[in-house]
């Protein structure tokens, strides 16, 4: 019993507290009939317990401690009564600070990811990170940005320093140390190796990817392919080129196409089937062919899709060898054995799905793909220029559907009418437009005829050069000249604004005659009357309104021929010029408006004696009413500050008189 | 503990006042025994205990585990306590009292001041281990339970205790034998 006398104190305080099992209280009292030492200590333990009770038991707390504890916290802490004390509450609960502070956590968040315009994404799970970190180490090392070729470089050597997935015992040398660590690591990466029963084993349990014993590398089932744009000299030259690279290299060339430009360049594409251990130095080699525009390298591992095929691949052979022993036994109802058939069908039929998909990644990995597209240089040089001429002809005519007809005949295999349109509108002016397309070797002839039907008013002609299927400069290009396009509209002289506007005045004696001598000065110079018009007014004085158009070139001698018809006064010319139209200026319309006018010789009723007078009393009576106005306005302006003014003084008296009769 | 007297911990911790005051009608009386048994003054023992209710109660939400509240109930009583213990060193009780004894041995007055001064040189804990025993006659282990003691340590602690007094009490105690 050594613990317990070792421990004494501990046990004779559990016997006097009566923490003692029956079990532990009996050896307790074995060992005090044996141990006198320990006897002595019980009895002082006994005693001293005896003393503390009694001591203590005064020193308790009085019955009233409890309610006086009550009362005190309760004096502290008042009731506080509704919305305050929830609020009060809930700011102190942990839960809503941390949800306050969690919400302001991701409030930044998401302004930052506002500012920064960057989407948000969900982080990945656990499990797929380790699917990639896995699986996806390879083409992660190979694809990168190929465009640059430093990153290139790196890209290849990493590739060549890669385990391929062929029967292929070692991995291929690596002229890089770096690569070759990096080779080093990814096969520590895929360390914990499996032999092929196990590797099935494993498949069937379906476990993670992460937590599978890799299968050996020399097993891994790879599909290797790589893209290169070149942009060559010659494609044929390339093509030939690439076949002989992937004889060199035991491949062969499984497609070619390529396709003619209009510019006759040629642009097409290779695809290549190399042996994977061979792919890199291929790529190597077809890069010397020319300019390489854009590289990628990808690996696609296929080995846990391949490989759970193939297992179920078995087990389907199972099951299908299993449905056979059923139909061969032939127990059973009718019904049930169709059952079988059809389970067999379906069976097998899965069976040469898969066997198909096996096939497939076996040529696959077998050999890596490589699709090569090629560009000859300067693919974009335009073929050829066209020349295309377009042409406004605004023509004036005194008859317009005549030239309208004179044109329409024009039309012919070379001038083709695209488009006419003759308008006649409600007040009977005529106007017609029409769209012609004419042979480039017609053109200057037709549009010479056109021309000459009426006076042109206006023409103009622009020509363009396009390129055709591409852009930039060629020297080879040929230019060639496309249909002339002209668009004609034909308007009647009436309507042609005058180029030039002249008006003057004639005082003569008698306007009638003078009017009709006008008229035929005009017409001996070419001209029309256009508009005339003759009035006499109450004094007898005359005019006569005369309206002129002549021809330009005649202008100048029908002014000279109208000082024969008395005197010319108040001449005024103005002239209307019209940037960019080409005018035929001696034969533009000049528009002349002619007053001819005679002073009157009968006496107003307004002179004389009397009229002024009258005048002048009317005059005075007009003076004197405005006068009177004005006042009007005045008295009616001031009267209310007058009659305002009166009553305060009024009412000031009544108060300072007020005052004096009262003290 | 049972379920309804975690539910009651739970709303006491979650600011439910009815709740508290249940707590402090069946604690204070645990916890003043605490008190007492490091200052050894009745009234002193009576303000700690007011003023770390009022303490509990204000930083209730410190609290995770709804099982482990009667024993932050205690700690926050001791730590108090201690505060008020260490504020008035200046008086050293113990030793005027332990100067006492040695005078006139004998006395039954003078065996409550030894009982005293010898509480007072056992540690902290032992003493508030033996006064949650002795005022309240808890058993073990709620008082492990209150002062968040593994199962089983308050025997040795109470064991201690108790050997520890006898020997200081020893001279005291013979002749009673």
């Amino acid at each position: 019993m050594a613990t317990i006398h070792d421990e004494i104190d501990n046990w004779l305080a559990g016997d006097l507290h009566g923490e003692l099992s029956d079990e532990e209280r009996s050896a307790l009292h074995a060992h005090l009939v044996d141990c006198a030492a320990c006897r002595k200590t019980h009895q002082e333990t006994k005693l001293m317990n005896k003393i503390l009770e009694d001591t203590l038991v005064q020193e308790k707390a009085d019955p009233a401690f409890e309610q006086r504890m009550l009362s005190g916290f309760r004096r502290r802490f008042p009731q506080r009564s509704g919305f305050v004390k929830l609020l009060n509450d809930l700011i102190r609960l942990r839960a809503v600070q941390i949800t306050a502070v969690a919400a302001v956590l991701l409030a930044l968040v998401q302004v930052g990811r506002m500012i920064t315009g960057e989407s948000a994404t969900m982080p990945r799970g656990r499990e797929d990170y380790a699917k990639k970190d896995l699986f996806q180490q390879p083409s992660r090392f190979a694809a990168s940005e190929p465009a640059r070729a430093g990153a290139l470089d790196k890209s290849d050597e990493l590739a060549a320093g890669r385990p391929q997935a062929v029967p292929l015992q070692a991995p291929p040398p690596s002229s890089s140390v770096e690569a070759k660590d990096k080779a080093e690591a990814f096969a520590r990466a895929q360390a914990p190796t499996a032999t092929e029963s196990n590797l099935s084993a494993a498949e069937n349990a379906a476990p993670k990817p992460a937590e599978t014993p890799a299968p050996e590398l020399a097993n891994r089932k790879l599909i290797r392919n790589a893209t290169v744009h070149l942009e060559i000299v010659s494609f044929d030259d390339a093509v030939q080129k690439i076949t002989a690279f992937a004889k060199e290299e035991r491949g062969y060339v499984a497609t070619t196409d390529s396709q003619k430009q209009a510019n006759g360049k040629l642009r097409g594409s290779v695809v290549v089937k190399v042996l994977p251990e061979n792919l890199d130095r291929f790529l190597q080699k077809i890069r010397g062919l020319g300019e390489l525009k854009n590289q990628t390298l990808g690996t696609e591992d296929v080995t846990k899709a391949y490989f759970d095929t193939d297992a179920r691949l078995k087990n389907a052979h199972v099951m299908e060898q299993r449905l056979i022993d059923m139909l061969k036994t032939k127990t059973g109802k009718v019904a049930d054995l169709l059952q079988v058939e059809k389970e067999l069908a379906r069976v097998r039929e899965e069976i040469e799905k898969m066997q198909g998909e096996l096939k497939y990644w076996d040529s696959q990995v077998q050999f890596a793909t490589v699709t090569i597209s090629l560009a000859e240089k300067d693919m974009e040089e335009p073929a050829a220029f066209l020349l295309k001429e377009r042409a406004q002809l605004a023509l004036y005519a005194p008859d317009v559907e005549k030239i309208y007809n004179d044109v329409k005949a024009l039309a012919s295999q070379k001038v083709q009418i695209t488009n006419a349109q003759l308008n006649r509108d409600y007040s009977g002016r005529v106007s017609a437009t029409m769209s012609m397309l004419i042979a480039p070797e017609e053109s200057e002839g037709v549009i010479g005829r056109v021309k000459s039907f009426g006076r042109v008013e206006n023409f103009q002609s622009q020509t363009e050069r396009i390129a055709q299927s591409g852009s930039g400069m060629s020297e080879n290009a040929k230019t060639k000249r496309d249909k002339v396009e002209l668009n004609i509209t034909i308007s009647r002289e009436e309507q042609e604004q005058a180029f030039q506007q002249s008006s003057l005045r004639i005082r003569t004696s008698s306007v009638d005659e003078r009017a009709k001598e006008l008229r035929t000065l005009a017409e001996k110079q070419n001209g029309r009357v256009r508009s005339s018009s003759f009035s006499r007014d109450p004094d007898g004085r005359e005019f006569a309104n005369v309206t002129l158009r002549v021809p330009m070139k005649n202008y100048n001698v029908l002014m000279q021929s109208l000082d024969s018809l008395g005197k010319v006064e108040n001449v005024s010319v103005q002239r209307q010029d019209r940037a960019g139209a080409q005018i035929d200026e001696a034969n533009a319309p000049a528009d002349i408006s002619i007053q001819v006018y005679s002073q009157g010789n009968i006496v107003s009723h307004e002179s004389g004696l009397l009229a002024t007078l009258r005048h002048t009393l009317a005059q005075s009576a007009g003076a004197i009413m405005w006068s009177l106005r004005m006042i009007g306005v005045a008295i009616a302006f001031l009267a209310p500050w007058v009659v305002a003014l009166v009553a305060l003084i009024w009412i000031t008296r009544r108060v300072i008189r007020a005052r004096q009769s009262g003290s | 503990m049972d379920a309804s007297e975690r539910e009651q911990y739970r709303a006491a911790i979650h600011g439910d006042r009815e709740a508290f005051e249940m707590i402090i009608r069946t604690h204070s009386r645990a916890l003043f025994a605490i008190a007492y048994g490091i200052l050894q003054n009745r009234e002193e023992a009576e303000d700690v205990v007011q003023d770390s209710l009022v303490k509990a109660w204000k930083t209730r939400w410190r609290v995770r585990e709804p099982e482990k509240y009667p024993a932050w109930l205690a700690t926050i009583a001791r730590h108090r306590a201690h505060d008020v213990f260490r504020k008035r060193r200046t008086f050293p009780l113990s030793e005027d009292i332990i100067e006492s004894v040695e005078r006139e041995p004998t006395d039954t007055t003078t065996l409550d001041r030894q009982l005293h001064s010898a509480l007072a040189a056992l540690p902290e804990l032992h003493r508030a281990a033996l006064t949650l025993r002795y005022f309240e006659e808890m058993d073990y282990r709620t008082i492990e339970n209150t002062l968040g003691l593994t199962n089983g340590a308050l025997r040795g602690i109470l064991g201690r205790a108790l050997a520890s007094m006898r020997k200081q009490l020893r001279p005291a105690l013979a002749p009673m034998d």
